[in-house]
């Protein structure tokens, strides 16, 4: 102590400060071994690849992937804001349809992904097509920006009808006889029992599968420059004909929440008859209600006019590469080999029911082979039938406000709808508010769009 | 007092190898700023730097800190031309409003009753009572999605058997009972955490007051406003005051209740939540730091007038 002037307390404090300093400096820093660090957000998708990346690394020797299960939400606000703060981001990573937009703002110098447009576009190795026309193109749409494609589809995600096919076959309902939306809603009325049984799973508070029908028939959220048409004709169309769907004393449809414990015994119950299939949910029902076996069935979607599609799209999944990737073309080659390595498309299809988006893949024997859970249906062969007439999704740096918005249009209009009546006022009146409110929400999402000053 | 610090015997000092008399030696002048100094250096960096950095930042729209275009006060003039902001802070208003009617004499009422000795197993109702407090909001937020679920949930199998109300219920997908839905669980979670300040201030007041009050005829409504009132007066503002603010910080418990949304036409977004989704959904953090600010200075106006109104400052309430 006689050296040092500050007393034994200063000097036992400044002992601790450089023993805990030395400890930790003298600990190696942890090194990040993996030539590639691959996030997926998706249980299905990690269980898939950790089984085939063993052969990448034997096929590509002293090459090493560190694939990682991050949550959904985590990984969305983790890329966010890793590359806005030009943080450490994994080489490669899939990120959900409905927040892969956000990755889109700001100049495109900043936008922290590799424009994969170059890679899609150029001659395959051996000869092989370029990416672009191996694909279904309208999957391109959501990961499109200012002419720059920044994601790979993981998916297609065509969509079908799931049904209780022991209760329509009980009550005498040809299901091949619905065609149109008007022939459902007609056979729904005869099913639906209120407060007990619904003829579809629909929400009076919630888009999410008003979206779909909205993309069936040709609208969307905006268009493939960005522009806001929530409020267009088409909108304002399909919003007159779902609302008295769900709400009113002549309602089809109701929602007890889309997953878990709760809907799946809506399932069981008969609760709802029919559901929204794209084909991955398809493995998710037989996964949690496996006991229905032979019990379910799948339709296409109805027609919403005449020479319309038959499907529509729910969900989906980008691939996407960091610029901060030191190994851009093994990056590249490892999601190639994810994509289109024929040796494990049929185990993953047969883990997953996802139909990939790359089209010679669908020769494969797994894609039709019958379904047991599914009454025994081909059910790979009818989603590749309604694949190529997906149509397009194009999102935008807004894209949540913009659903969320347009939900809450529908809110509106339901709420209008209960309370004046659709018959009593008459078509024109009615159309009149939903014109009205769809813009109001448009105009909310278009000046949040317009703050954007880049 | 600064020799004891610096650790040398008096004696030196009077020796005359200390410094001169009426001058500190250099070494002590710095002593205290160097014990406090970790702690201010911390701060600094992690609190002061922040702050001031989110002030600048409220006057930029930003896109990380690649991207950065000054404009003003258009943060400002936009967030309050914004519906969803209104939204927000009204959502926000209402839920402190009820949190605070409900929560403030819920807990005091919980804490009187298990005040009493005659109350077998009170013990255990005080842990009952607090152990939601341990959970966290998460975990209640999912708990209570799956107990307000429509047609199979819990509260509404109960209600429905109870009061006939319709099973088909939808407290968490229609607006009108989102505020209800999170007001409610908040109840559940917060009240028995209150209900501890109260049960410790109600202990410390003086039982000689009691006595005298009875023997002055006093009966128990009076007692309790005459005697336990003024008694848990500080206590109450406290509880008041982090009640309040802790109300216009609420995000988790919605978010999570509601699917990580803001529920059915924004029922349950509270400012809070406008400020994560345009900070760290839309990527704006100069919007998003203008939110934080206009939150800060309007939970800072509520408090002043809450103290003013409680005579805090006058030391009314001691």
């Amino acid at each position: 102590m006689r050296y040092f002037p500050f007393g034994r307390a200063a000097f036992s404090i400044l002992m601790l400060a450089v023993a805990s300093g030395a400890w930790l400096s003298l600990q190696p820093a942890p090194k990040h071994h993996a030539t590639l660090t691959y996030w997926t957000y998706a249980n299905t998708h990690y269980n898939s690849y950790k089984k085939v990346i063993p052969e990448f690394e034997r096929q590509n020797p002293g090459v090493t992937v560190d694939l990682e299960l991050v949550s959904l939400n985590a990984l969305s606000s983790r890329m966010q804001a890793a590359m806005l703060a030009d943080l450490d981001v994994p080489d490669i990573f899939e990120m959900e349809i409905g927040q892969s937009g956000t990755l889109f703002r700001g100049p495109t110098k900043d936008i922290g992904l590799v424009d994969l447009g170059p890679r899609i576009h150029a001659p395959g190795p051996d000869g092989a097509p370029p990416l672009w026309d191996r694909m279904v193109h309208a999957r391109f749409s959501p990961y499109t920006n200012r002419g720059h494609i920044y994601g790979l589809p993981h998916d297609v995600h065509a969509v079908q009808l799931a049904y209780r096919r022991d209760i329509f076959e009980k009550a005498g309902v040809d299901v091949s006889q619905i065609k149109t939306w008007d022939d459902f809603v007609k056979v729904g009325r005869k099913m639906t029992i209120p407060n007990k049984r619904y003829m579809m799973e629909m929400s009076d508070s919630d888009a999410t599968v008003l979206e779909p029908l909205l993309f069936q028939r040709g609208g969307g959220y905006f268009d493939e420059n960005g522009r806001v048409i929530m409020d267009n004709e088409i909108a304002v169309q399909t919003m007159c004909w779902y609302v008295p769907l769900v709400a009113g004393p002549h309602k089809i449809a109701s929602n007890v929440g889309y997953f878990g414990q709760v809907q799946t015994k809506a399932v069981e119950d008969g609760y709802m008859l029919c559901y929204i299939c794209p084909d991955w949910r398809s493995k998710t029902f037989e996964n949690d209600v496996s006991h229905m076996k032979g019990k379910m069935g799948l339709m296409p979607v109805p027609l919403a006019a005449p020479n319309g599609p038959q499907t529509t799209t729910w969900g989906g999944t980008m691939v996407g590469l960091t610029k901060h990737n030191n190994h851009q073309d093994l990056a590249w080659k490892l999601a190639m080999f994810l994509l289109l390595d024929k040796t494990q498309v049929a185990e993953r299809y047969r883990a997953t029911n996802i139909l990939p988006p790359v089209k010679d893949l669908w020769a494969d024997p797994a894609f039709h082979e019958r379904s047991a859970y599914w009454s025994n249906e081909k059910t790979g062969e009818s989603y590749i039938r309604l694949a190529p007439e997906v149509p397009p999704h194009y999102s935008s740096p807004v894209i949540q406000t913009a659903t969320d918005k347009f939900s809450q249009a529908l809110i509106d209009c339901v709420h209008y709808y209960n309370v004046h009546g659709y018959v009593d006022h008459g078509d024109a009146q009615f159309e009149s508010y939903v014109r009205s409110r769809l813009k109001l929400r448009a105009d909310q999402v278009r000046a949040m769009a317009g703050r954007n000053p880049y | 007092m600064s020799n004891i610090l610096a650790g040398r015997p008096a004696a030196q000092a009077a020796s005359g190898s200390g410094p001169r008399p009426g001058r500190r030696p250099l070494s002590d002048k710095a002593t205290p700023y160097l014990f406090v100094s970790p702690f201010m250096i911390l701060f600094a960096v992690f609190g002061v730097w922040p702050i001031i950095r989110s002030l600048i930042l409220a006057f930029y729209a930003t896109n990380g800190p690649k991207s950065q275009v000054f404009v003003g006060l258009k943060n400002f003039e936009f967030l309050f031309a914004d519906p969803d902001f209104h939204t927000a802070v009204w959502n926000t208003l209402v839920f402190a409003f009820w949190s605070v009617v409900l929560q403030i004499p819920f807990a005091l009422g919980l804490a009187i009753l298990l005040n009493q000795r005659w109350l077998p197993g009170r013990t255990f109702l005080r842990l009952a009572f607090f152990s939601p407090n341990l959970l966290g909001q998460v975990f209640v937020g999912v708990l209570f999605s799956v107990l307000l679920a429509p047609q199979y949930g819990l509260l509404n199998k109960a209600l429905h058997a109870l009061i006939g109300l319709p099973l088909d219920t939808k407290w968490l997908s229609n607006p009108a009972l989102v505020m209800p839905a999170i007001v409610l669980t908040s109840l559940w979670l917060y009240v028995g955490f209150n209900m501890i300040y109260f049960l410790a201030a109600l202990q410390a007041v003086d039982k000689e007051l009691y006595e005298a009050a009875m023997i002055d005829g006093a009966g128990p409504w009076r007692q309790f406003l005459a005697v336990t009132l003024p008694g848990i007066r500080p206590v109450a503002t406290f509880v008041l005051v982090t009640t309040t603010i802790g109300s216009f910080q609420l995000f988790e418990l919605p978010y999570t209740m509601l699917s990580n949304s803001a529920g059915p036409n924004n029922a349950g977004l509270t400012v809070v939540m406008y400020l994560y989704n345009n900070g760290f959904v839309t990527g704006d953090l100069g919007y998003a730091s203008a939110v934080g600010w206009t939150l800060a200075i309007g939970v800072l106006l509520i408090s002043l007038v809450q103290m003013r109104v409680t005579g805090v400052w006058k030391g009314e309430a001691k």
